[in-house]
C-alpha cells in the first residue's frame, strides 16, 4: 500500500494533486487580497438581515420544502450505482468484438438497461416522476 | 511505459533541469493561472459583448480596447466590495462553500486534452474522473444556499443540487457510446482515436470523430451537450439563479469576491462541459482530414503542441459561443418541466443510444461510417 | 509520496471522529463528505483508479446530497443540539471497539494470506489501469453476483419511490 513519486507520475495522479492544491489555495488568496482592499463598514442590524426584497425576513429561512426533491435523489443513487457497475463492462466491449465474447457482453450490457427501464417505467406509469402532485408543504413555520 | 502525466513530461522534454513531480506541479499552476481563471473572467466579458451584439447593442467598451479588460475591472470592483455573513446565517459553511465550487471545476481541467502532449494528468480513468470532481459542485452550491439563511438562496440551492444530480445520468450516459467506441477511459487515447486524413495512411484504430461514427453517437452528443447545460445552470435551465423568481437564487447572499468565485467557477464548469463535447465527440485536438503528424516530414513537437492546442480550443470556443447563443434564443424551463425532460425525455433516448450503439459496433465489427464508406478493413 | 497517504489517512480518520461526535448533524454531513474524498485519496494510493472515481461519484455527488436533502428536510434536527450522546456512550463505545476488533483482526488475516510482492512489482499492480480488469472480472468469475446486482437495485428502486410517496 504504497506510491512512489515515479509511479505517481506515470499514473499521472501526481499532477491531479497538484490541480487540487493549487486551486484549492486560489480561494483563500483571493478572499484574502479582497480582506487587505475592501473597506471596513459597520455593521448594522439592519445591514446583516438576509435579503428579502427590502421587507424584513418572516420567519426562519430554514423551511420545509417539496419532497420531490428528496424523491429524485433516491432515483438518482439508483442510476448511479448502475452507471458505475455498466463503465468497467463498457470498457472491455470493443476488445469483445475482436476476440469473440461479444454477444456474451452484449448481452450483459442490455439485461442491465433493461432491467433498469423496467424501473423507470414503473415509476413513470405511477407518476412518481411527476413534480407537482398534492399538497406540497411549503409554509415558513413559526 | 505510459506516459500519463503529458504537460509534465513535455516540459521536462523542452526544459530539463527540474524533477517530474515538479513540472507537474508547474503544468497544474500554468493550466489554472493562464487557462482556467482567465477563461471564467473573459468569458463574463464575452457572454456581455455577445449578449449587446445579439440586442444590438455596444456592449461594454471603456476599459481598454474594445473593453477587453472589462473583466479586470469586474474583478477589482469585487475585491473591493465590503464582504459579510447574514446574522442568522452559517459562517463555517458559507465560507467553505465556493472552496467546493472552485476546487470542483477547476480541477477538471487536468484531464483535458488540451493537445497530444500537453494533458496536466492523463489519468486512466479520465472521463470519470471529471465526471467525478464536477461533482463536488453540487454540495458546494447547496451547501453555501443553506448557509446564507435566506429563502431564495435556499430554493435556488434545492433547485440546483437536485438538476445537477438529475442531470447527471444523462450525461454519464452519453459518455458510455464514446467508452463503447474507444474501449478506453483515457481523454487522450479517446481523443487519439479520432484522427482521420486525406492524406495518407490512415490506422485501423482512426475512425474520424465520434459524433459521426453512427447515428446514435450523434444523438448522444446532443444529450451530452443539453445535459451539460442542465449541470452548469445555464439556460434554458438556469432555474437556480432564476432572477424574475428568486432574485439571484443559490447566491443571492454572496458579496464581493466570494460571488466572484462562484461565477468563475460557473464559468470554467461550463468550459469543462464544452471541452467535453468537443474532445469526446468532435474530434479534440485533431484538425478536420488532416494529421499534422502524418505529413510525411516531422515537426518539432512544441509546433505540434501549439497547433493541437488552438484547433481545440477553437473546437471548445465554438461550443463555449453556442452555450451563450442559447442564453438568448431559449426561454426558461418551469421546474416540472425540467425534470420531465430529464426523466421522460433525455433519460430513455440516452439508454436507446447506448444500446444503439453497441449494436452498431456489433453488427460493423465496430468500424464507423467513415471506414465503412472508404471500404476499410 | 507516504506522507501524502499519511495525511490523508490523517484526514480521513479526523474526519469520521468530527462525523462521530459534532453536536450539530449538518456540520456532520459536511465532515462525512470529507472523510468520503479522503476515502478515494486512499482507494487512489491503493491502485484502485475506477473505485476512487466511483466512489466520488457516487457518495460524494449522490449519497451526501441525499443525507443533505433529508437533514434539510427535517429541518428541526439542524437546530437540537446532539449534547445527550456524551452521557450515553459506553454501551455503543463498547460495541464499536468490538466491531473495529473483529475487523482489523480479519483484514490483518486477509493481508497475511496474500501473496508478497516486491515493492517493484507492488509499483507495476499499482500502475495497471484496473478498469478493463474489473470489466473482465465482472463478465467471468462474477457474472452471477453482477446480474444479482441488477434486480437488487431494481428492487431498490422500486421500494426506495414507493416508501418515499408522500401519501
Amino acid at each position: 500500500m504504497r506510491l512512489r513519486v515515479s509511479t505517481a507520475v506515470e499514473t499521472g495522479f501526481i499532477a491531479v494533486f497538484w490541480f487540487m492544491i493549487i486551486s484549492g489555495l486560489t480561494v483563500p488568496l483571493m478572499l484574502g487580497v479582497g480582506y487587505l482592499l475592501r473597506p471596513k463598514g459597520k455593521n448594522t442590524r439592519r445591514k446583516m438581515t438576509s435579503y428579502e426584497c427590502g421587507e424584513e425576513p418572516v420567519g426562519s429561512a430554514w423551511v420545509k420544502f417539496n419532497i420531490r426533491f428528496y424523491i429524485v435523489a433516491i432515483v438518482f443513487i439508483i442510476f448511479d450505482v448502475e452507471m458505475a457497475a455498466i463503465f468497467p463492462v463498457a470498457v472491455v466491449f470493443k476488445e469483445s468484438i475482436a476476440n469473440g465474447t461479444v454477444a456474451l457482453v452484449f448481452s450483459e450490457i442490455f439485461i442491465f438497461v433493461a432491467l433498469l427501464l423496467i424501473g423507470l417505467i414503473y415509476c413513470w406509469v405511477r407518476g412518481d416522476l411527476e413534480w407537482v402532485k398534492g399538497v406540497t408543504k411549503f409554509a415558513p413555520n413559526k | 511505459m505510459v506516459q500519463s502525466a503529458q504537460f509534465a513530461h513535455s516540459l521536462e522534454g523542452w526544459f530539463g533541469f527540474l524533477p517530474l513531480w515538479g513540472w507537474a506541479a508547474i503544468s497544474a499552476a500554468i493550466v489554472i493561472y493562464f487557462l482556467a481563471l482567465p477563461f471564467g473572467g473573459l468569458a463574463t466579458y464575452v457572454e456581455r459583448k455577445i449578449a449587446a451584439d445579439m440586442q444590438d447593442r455596444i456592449g461594454p467598451n471603456r476599459v481598454g480596447p474594445l473593453g477587453i479588460l472589462q473583466f479586470l475591472a469586474d474583478a477589482i470592483k469585487m475585491l473591493g466590495k465590503e464582504d459579510f455573513v447574514p446574522k442568522g446565517g452559517d459562517r463555517f459553511l458559507f465560507n467553505l462553500a465556493p472552496l467546493f465550487v472552485v476546487v470542483g471545476s477547476c480541477t477538471a481541467f487536468a484531464v483535458l486534452p488540451l493537445s497530444k502532449y500537453l494533458i496536466g494528468a492523463d489519468v486512466n480513468i479520465g472521463v470519470i474522473f471529471i465526471l467525478a470532481v464536477t461533482t463536488l459542485i453540487a454540495p458546494g452550491i447547496l451547501l453555501g444556499a443553506w448557509a446564507s439563511e435566506n429563502k431564495w438562496s435556499l430554493l435556488g440551492g434545492l433547485r440546483a443540487a437536485s438538476q445537477i444530480v438529475s442531470y447527471e445520468i444523462p450525461v454519464a450516459l452519453s459518455i458510455l457510446p464514446v467508452v463503447l467506441i474507444s474501449g478506453s477511459l483515457q481523454m487522450g487515447q479517446i481523443v487519439d482515436q479520432q484522427g482521420w486524413t486525406l492524406f495518407g495512411e490512415n490506422p485501423a484504430t482512426f475512425h474520424f470523430w465520434n459524433a459521426f461514427h453512427n447515428p446514435f453517437a450523434f444523438f448522444a452528443m446532443f444529450i451530452l451537450f443539453i445535459g451539460g447545460l442542465a449541470e452548469t445552470n445555464r439556460i434554458p435551465f438556469d432555474l437556480p439563479e432564476a432572477e424574475s423568481e428568486l432574485v439571484s437564487g443559490f447566491n443571492t447572499e454572496f458579496s464581493g469576491m466570494r460571488f466572484g468565485l462562484y461565477a468563475l467557477g460557473e464559468f470554467c464548469d461550463v468550459f469543462v462541459m464544452s471541452a467535453m463535447v468537443a474532445a469526446l465527440y468532435l474530434g479534440g485536438w485533431h484538425i478536420p482530414f488532416l494529421d499534422i503528424e502524418k505529413l510525411g516530414f516531422a515537426l518539432p513537437t512544441a509546433l505540434v503542441a501549439m497547433v493541437h492546442l488552438t484547433v481545440f480550443m477553437v473546437k471548445t470556443l465554438l461550443v463555449v459561443f453556442v452555450v451563450m447563443w442559447l442564453r438568448w434564443t431559449l426561454p426558461r424551463l418551469r421546474v416540472d418541466q425540467l425534470m420531465g425532460m430529464c426523466w421522460k425525455g433525455m433519460l430513455p433516448i440516452a439508454f436507446i443510444n447506448v444500446l444503439g450503439t453497441a449494436v452498431w459496433m456489433w453488427v460493423f465489427k465496430g468500424q464507423s461510417m467513415m471506414q465503412l464508406l472508404a471500404g476499410h478493413g | 509520496m507516504d506522507l501524502v497517504l499519511l495525511l490523508a489517512e490523517i484526514f480521513t480518520v479526523a474526519s469520521a471522529v468530527i462525523v462521530a461526535f459534532h453536536p450539530n448533524i449538518l456540520y456532520a454531513a459536511v465532515f462525512l463528505l470529507f472523510a468520503f474524498c479522503g476515502v478515494a485519496v486512499m482507494f487512489l494510493f491503493a491502485g484502485a483508479d475506477f473505485l476512487a472515481g466511483a466512489q466520488i461519484i457516487i457518495y460524494v455527488g449522490g449519497v451526501t446530497i441525499l443525507i443533505l436533502f433529508a437533514i434539510m428536510l427535517t429541518q428541526w434536527l439542524y437546530k437540537i443540539k446532539l449534547v445527550d450522546i456524551r452521557n450515553k456512550m459506553l454501551l455503543p463505545g463498547v460495541l464499536a471497539i468490538g466491531i473495529g476488533f473483529f475487523l482489523y483482526r480479519a483484514l490483518h488475516q486477509m493481508a497475511l494470506s496474500l501473496p508478497k510482492l516486491t515493492p517493484e512489482a507492488l509499483d507495476k499492480f499499482t500502475a495497471t489501469p484496473k478498469t478493463a480488469l474489473m470489466g473482465q472480472a465482472l463478465l467471468g468469475s462474477y457474472l452471477l453476483p453482477f446480474e444479482a446486482i441488477t434486480i437488487l437495485l431494481l428492487g431498490a428502486l422500486v421500494g426506495a419511490v414507493w416508501l418515499a410517496r408522500p401519501e
